[in-house]
């Protein structure tokens, strides 16, 4: 049932990523796909995460200008990345994902601007403006659908609400039946 | 359904993601090759399948910002009816002039046995996309092949030169704006003809501005001049017109001009263009033995 909502997300995500400029140009800050595949990757399903990666990419380069592909090839390299990075530590609170989604957009963009670069097709936009913005836009809105989608998630919506955020240390308590000697 | 151990799953990963990283390199690398030539056929069927999403979403969203922006209109209505009035009586005053002026041109005209052989058909389109990636800004209009679109066809508004048709659909085509680096457009200061500022305008790294460059030092050029198409780049007729000029960098005898231009077209809030149904001259057979004149044809 998780892997359905994830798989429509994406797709909602892709279609929002080809219309929300026309509605608003600062809206395509946002890198929406990005942020449903880094939750993917999030999940420890590296394949699907992976998978995900490339296809989302894919259709994005589809009505973009840049090299068909160079999206593709950046979001799968990121899904990879935070797939084996959620393997080795533990992330499953908001606040952990805030520095991951803001990682993965920045990377996603080097990476995305160095592989036209490579090939001859630089973009001709102020480069550390772009990269900002979007890792301001892209970080904010991740932060949110993160929110949401562990709120939808048929188990995460069962969990404690003090389970979003890191545990705290907890003082072990004294016995009481010595204390009383 | 397979279901598969984590162990299994983290074994097969990494060999997964080479096999997609390259095959995202591949298609990234043929397409870098391929990028002039319009045999893009992935894009061209990515965009026909997009159109049937983002053709009802901009309807729906340039007919409600539409009703909202009238409302906010009625408010100066009123005085602008009455700048209104007082134009109308002036351009019908004007018009008076202008009739006699044309009578008098179909005079001349028929008296040096001129023939308009400048007419280009015009396609009207609507803007249905827009780039998703922020990178880049080529926009999707709403006519493709089926309704006599073709490569490198110019693009305009009535304000002027937008930029040319790179990918076709059957139904929808993909449009790269002048203000791409990419994009090369023959230009003229000043009326053609009359002017020796001739260059190449291309984009810069600002999206409302546009450069001109190799035009002689030696050439007096001022801001507030306008930029035209000179027709001998192969892609756009001649007399269109690009935008004015902002800024001069100013060149000596032996370095050109730089030339700041700001397009005539407004990129950044045009909803609707026309394409313009115009096939560039065949070259003559000695133009086409030139070296470099045409991409030499694959064996």
């Amino acid at each position: 049932m998780d892997n359905l909502k994830l798989t429509i997300a994406l797709i909602v995500s892709v279609f929002l990523q080809w219309t929300l400029r026309n509605i608003a140009e600062p809206l395509a800050y946002v890198d929406l796909p990005l942020i449903i595949i880094v939750y993917a990757a999030l999940q420890r399903d590296a394949l699907k995460a992976v998978l995900f990666g490339s296809i989302a990419g894919l259709a994005i380069d589809a009505l973009s200008g840049g090299l068909l592909g160079a999206n593709g090839f950046s979001k799968t390299l990121i899904a990879f990345i935070v797939s084996e990075l959620a393997r080795r530590v533990y992330m499953d609170n908001l606040l952990l994902r805030i520095p991951v989604i803001a990682g993965a957009s920045l990377l996603d963009d080097l990476v995305y601007y160095g592989l036209h670069r490579l090939l001859g097709q630089e973009p001709n936009v102020p480069i550390a403006a772009t990269i900002s913005y979007t890792l301001i836009g892209t970080t904010i809105a991740g932060t949110l659908i993160y929110f949401l989608l562990d709120l939808s998630m048929a188990q995460r919506s069962r969990k404690p609400r003090r389970e979003m955020f890191p545990a705290r240390r907890q003082t072990r308590r004294r016995n009481p039946i010595r204390l009383g000697k | 359904m397979v279901e598969r151990s984590q162990k299994e799953v983290w074994r097969l990963t990494p060999w997964l993601v080479i096999l997609l990283l390259l095959a995202n390199f591949v298609l990234m690398a043929f397409d870098a090759r391929e990028i002039g030539s319009g045999r893009r056929v992935i894009r061209v069927w990515g965009q026909t399948g997009a159109d049937f999403v983002q053709s009802p979403v901009t309807t729906l969203t340039t007919s409600l910002s539409g009703y909202f922006g009238s409302i906010a209109n009625l408010r100066s209505a009123q005085t602008e009816n009455d700048d209104l009035k007082q134009k109308v009586q002036e351009l019908q005053i004007e018009i008076k002039g202008k009739e006699e002026l044309t009578a008098e041109n179909e005079r001349l005209k028929a008296l040096l046995d001129l023939k308009d052989k400048s007419k280009i058909g015009v396609l009207p389109a609507r803007i249905i996309g827009r780039d998703p990636s922020i990178w880049f800004d080529s926009s999707i209009i709403n006519k493709g092949s089926l309704n006599g679109v073709k490569l490198n066809m110019p693009v305009v508004t009535n304000g002027g030169l937008v930029g040319r048709v790179t990918a076709v659909g059957p139904l929808t085509s993909q449009i790269d704006l002048i203000t791409r680096d990419k994009s090369g457009v023959g230009g003229v200061v000043g009326e053609i003809g009359n002017s020796n500022a001739l260059g190449v305008v291309s984009g810069t790294s600002k999206r409302d501005l546009v450069e001109m460059r190799y035009v002689s030092g030696s050439v007096e050029v001022k801001p507030g001049q306008m930029v035209y198409t000179t027709g001998q780049d192969g892609i756009y007729p001649a007399g269109l017109r690009i935008g004015e000029i902002v800024d001069v960098i100013t060149g000596t005898a032996t370095t050109p001009h730089r030339i700041f231009i700001r397009p005539a077209a407004g990129l950044d809030s045009m909803r609707e263009v026309a394409v313009l149904l115009y096939e560039p001259p065949v070259k003559s057979e000695f133009e086409q033995k030139l070296p470099n004149a045409t991409k030499a044809e694959k064996k």
